[in-house]
């Protein structure tokens, strides 16, 4: 499978006559795109904004971001779930790279949504605050989950992802300034001196503990709670094929831009060919109970023990339930004699002394450590605040709180804020872009 | 400038050597042994020694603690030293255990040094910062130099950095750091896989703790002559909590009377513990702590005796080191009434 990825990198953005992406300028006519984005009858109020690296603007609540892409073939850039079901993975997408959409909502927040900073201190704690963003703050006639904590927010992350198509159609006919190009052949058919190195699997634990739908990861549109593990092509992943869901505090979360960019994948096809075999992906989950967490541990290590697997990565999407998979699955591919690297963040309080993970084990002997969840952020008012800042202490986001004897409200009146990692938007970034890591004190 | 204040023992405090080990504590103005050349470095002025025998530290620790303690109440520090105390185990227990109280009682920073070898780094490492040091005496220079590293960014108000970057024991704290050269967990995870997969060196980011596993206890021979003691760590109390067992992360515990006791009624006790919903073990608290069933046994012969006392702490967020300490604590008095055998309740 071949898969070709066309960059046009994004330096600047503006609003004005026609959507248009010229010199590195990507212009969007604002009125067009809400008319668009209000075609879905649930969207109530909408706004669009830029939010460039260095502006003085705060976004929160934050609840998806997303890669505008163009199909050339017509197909959608994210089949089952924007448009009709087609196989993902190959043929040409084109990428305004350096960009994303975000979607904010207008007043209301929940445990999976969390703030982007930027520019100043807390700009770093996001991989958004580094990009150029089409911010779209909305909201909707959602008045079932209006004031729960736990949010589908499923008219507005769609907003976003069909905001994110409509844009990316503008680069149809224009000529991309690189191509990546993505070629994975049959597993069984390598040439001999890629099958003489040691083969590898990712394997990706996709959010999936919500029983309601709704709410977690899907898979060309499928709840990702209903399956068990299974192979993917990784170009699948990164042509759209997996979209991301709205549980889990924010900062363990991937967003649809991590899974179209996943970092651990790219790491694994440059070394393909070079130090690996990379085989591909199973797809695997983070489902409950006991049982389905057994099962798909299972299911993993059949699937690279046949698939001859000599090593195995595991990066998961949470922390806490999900911990008990993620070191299950390891120990697991150990013990079918698969050795295994482990991408994770960790919760170790706000004081650094909690046991890092729910449940350890020492066959976990190798591990790439993201950050702390629980990790304390204080930052000063901004200037502009895109959305309603109040949803962090108002609205049960994961790393905010509404009272605190010692430390007060989480948004304070002038606008300055104290919160813990958790609700940094995607901020632990285990998908493989995180700077960061945990060191012992 | 700031003031320092540095504990030594008689030896290095030029008193004497064994001999000497029973001399009870000591203040001087001067600079003494160490003293001269932590004062050439540190950025504090060193006030005050205060020298004590290791012996004496060692078997009237209480005395010398208070002594100690009493010297250094109208001493104006900003911080407080001890040692190097090398490998010499009874002098590094002794700089943990006066760098502990001093900090507990002044509330100022203590920086120590010693050996891995010495018993005092597992005592006291998640209290304070114990720089890495030498085994032996010659070491004191390059020791002293650490210990000086950690102390001045303490007092110039700059944050310490890490276990590894800054040589002290890790005190069981994880923070999250940004990498210098911003390297991401991408190309980290292909480096160690690459590493891994080729049988070569590599260094994981999450440590596993090795873990402390007990062996299970041979089966007792013969239930009905055994004495039973019930423990739980589901945070059963007296609903005043006579003993404040705190709700998470406890550090102490508590035994109750039920000799003449038939069941633990709800209102009379109930749990205390943070980590699970109480609703059930309020209204009938012998769901955790099953007094009633145990009595019912021991009337029936089942078992021999059931011990008059139910122990209790909770168990969420409770550090091993704790567990392990308390544990301690409660086996005496199991041991005095020759208890055969536990029920350890979890939650």
């Amino acid at each position: 499978m071949r898969l070709e990825i066309g960059n046009f990198y994004v330096k600047d953005i503006v609003f004005g006559e026609s959507l248009s992406f010229k010199n590195g300028i990507l212009t969007v006519n604002k009125e067009k795109a809400l008319d668009f984005i209000r075609e879905d009858r649930r969207i109530t109020e909408a706004e669009l904004y830029i939010a460039k690296p260095g502006d003085r603007i705060r976004i929160c609540p934050v609840k998806e971001a997303i890669e505008p892409r163009a199909r050339l073939d017509g197909r959608s850039i994210f089949p089952g779930y924007t448009g009709d079901l087609a196989k993902a993975g190959s043929g040409v997408t084109y990428a305004l790279k350096n960009c994303s959409v975000l979607v904010a909502g207008r007043h209301w927040g929940g445990f999976q949504d969390g703030v982007i900073d930027m520019s100043g201190e807390g700009q770093k704690y996001t991989y958004f605050g580094g990009l150029n963003n089409i911010v779209l703050v909305a909201d909707t006639n959602e008045e079932f989950e209006r004031y729960e904590q736990q949010k589908k927010n499923d008219a507005l992350r769609r907003a976003g992802h069909r905001l994110a198509e409509w844009i990316g159609s503008c680069l149809r006919g224009l000529t991309p300034e690189e191509t990546e190009i993505y070629e994975l052949e049959s597993i069984i058919r390598r040439d001999p001196e890629t099958e003489k190195l040691p083969s590898v699997v990712y394997v990706m634990q996709p959010q999936s503990q919500m029983e309601e739908m709704g709410y977690n990861d899907l898979v060309y549109g499928w709840d990702t709670n209903h399956m068990v593990p299974t192979v993917m092509h990784p170009n699948e992943i990164l042509d759209g094929a997996i979209v991301s869901g709205s549980f889990m505090p924010v900062s363990s979360k991937w967003s649809t831009y991590d899974m179209q960019n996943c970092p651990n994948i790219k790491a694994l096809y440059r070394e393909h060919g070079k130090t690996i075999n990379f085989l591909g992906v199973i797809t695997s989950n983070l489902n409950v109970a006991l049982e389905q967490k057994e099962r798909a541990a299972i299911f993993v290590a059949q699937i690279a023990t046949l698939l001859g697997a000599d090593g195995a990565v595991v990066a998961e999407e949470g922390y806490g339930n999900p911990d008990a998979d993620f070191v299950g699955c390891i120990v697991a591919l150990e013990d079918a004699g698969i050795k295994t690297v482990g991408i994770t963040n960790e919760c170790t309080g706000r004081d650094g002394q909690s046991q890092p993970l729910v449940t350890l084990d020492e066959k976990c002997d190798a591990i790439v450590s993201c950050g702390n969840v629980s990790e304390m952020i204080e930052l000063p008012p901004m200037e502009t605040v895109l959305g309603e800042l109040e949803a962090l202490a108002r609205d049960g986001l994961s790393g905010g709180w509404a009272h605190d004897e010692v430390l007060g409200p989480s948004v304070r009146e002038d606008g300055s804020i104290i919160m813990e990692n958790n609700s940094m938007f995607c901020g632990d970034q285990v998908c493989g872009w995180s700077p960061k890591t945990m060191k012992e004190f | 400038m700031k003031k320092a204040i540095l504990y030594i023992n008689q030896f290095f405090g030029q008193i004497g050597g064994e001999d000497k080990a029973g001399i009870e504590p000591e203040i001087h103005e001067e600079h003494i042994g160490p003293a001269l050349q932590f004062a050439k470095t540190l950025h504090a002025e060193i006030t005050h020694t205060v020298i004590c025998g290791d012996n004496y530290m060692g078997t009237n620790t209480d005395a010398a603690v208070e002594t100690i303690l009493g010297m250094l109440k109208d001493k104006e520090f900003d911080i407080f030293l001890a040692g190097p105390a090398f490998q010499a185990g009874r002098y590094g227990v002794a700089c943990g255990t006066i760098c502990k109280a001093v900090k507990e009682e002044f509330h100022v920073p203590v920086v120590t040094s010693m050996n891995e070898e010495n018993p005092g780094v597992d005592m006291f490492k998640k209290e304070m910062y114990i720089l890495q040091g030498g085994n032996i005496a010659s070491k004191m220079r390059k020791d002293v130099t650490a210990m000086v590293n950690v102390a001045n960014k303490i007092l110039d108000g700059l944050p310490v950095g890490s276990a590894s970057e800054d040589g002290y024991f890790p005190r069981g704290i994880r923070h999250m750091v940004w990498l210098k050269d911003k390297k991401p967990a991408s190309e980290r995870m292909v480096d160690m896989l690459v590493k891994k997969l080729n049988g070569l060196p590599f260094e994981t980011e999450l440590p596993i703790p090795k873990l402390d596993r007990v062996p299970i206890a041979p089966a007792v021979k013969d239930l009905t002559k055994a004495k039973i003691a019930l423990l739980n760590t589901g945070g059963i109390v007296p609903v005043d909590n006579p003993d404040r067992i705190q709700s998470a992360s406890a550090t102490r515990w508590g035994r109750y009377d039920i000799a003449d006791t038939t069941a633990l009624k709800g209102g009379e006790y109930k749990t205390i513990h943070a980590g699970f919903d109480p609703a059930a073990a309020d209204a009938d608290p012998n769901v955790i702590t099953p007094v009633d069933a145990l009595k019912v046994l021991e009337k029936e012969g089942f078992f021999g005796r059931l011990h008059p006392y139910f122990y209790t702490t909770v168990g969420t967020g409770t550090t091993e080191a704790e567990a392990r300490r308390m544990a301690r604590e409660i086996v005496p008095y199991l041991e005095e009434d020759q208890v055969d055998a536990c029920i350890m309740v979890s939650t």
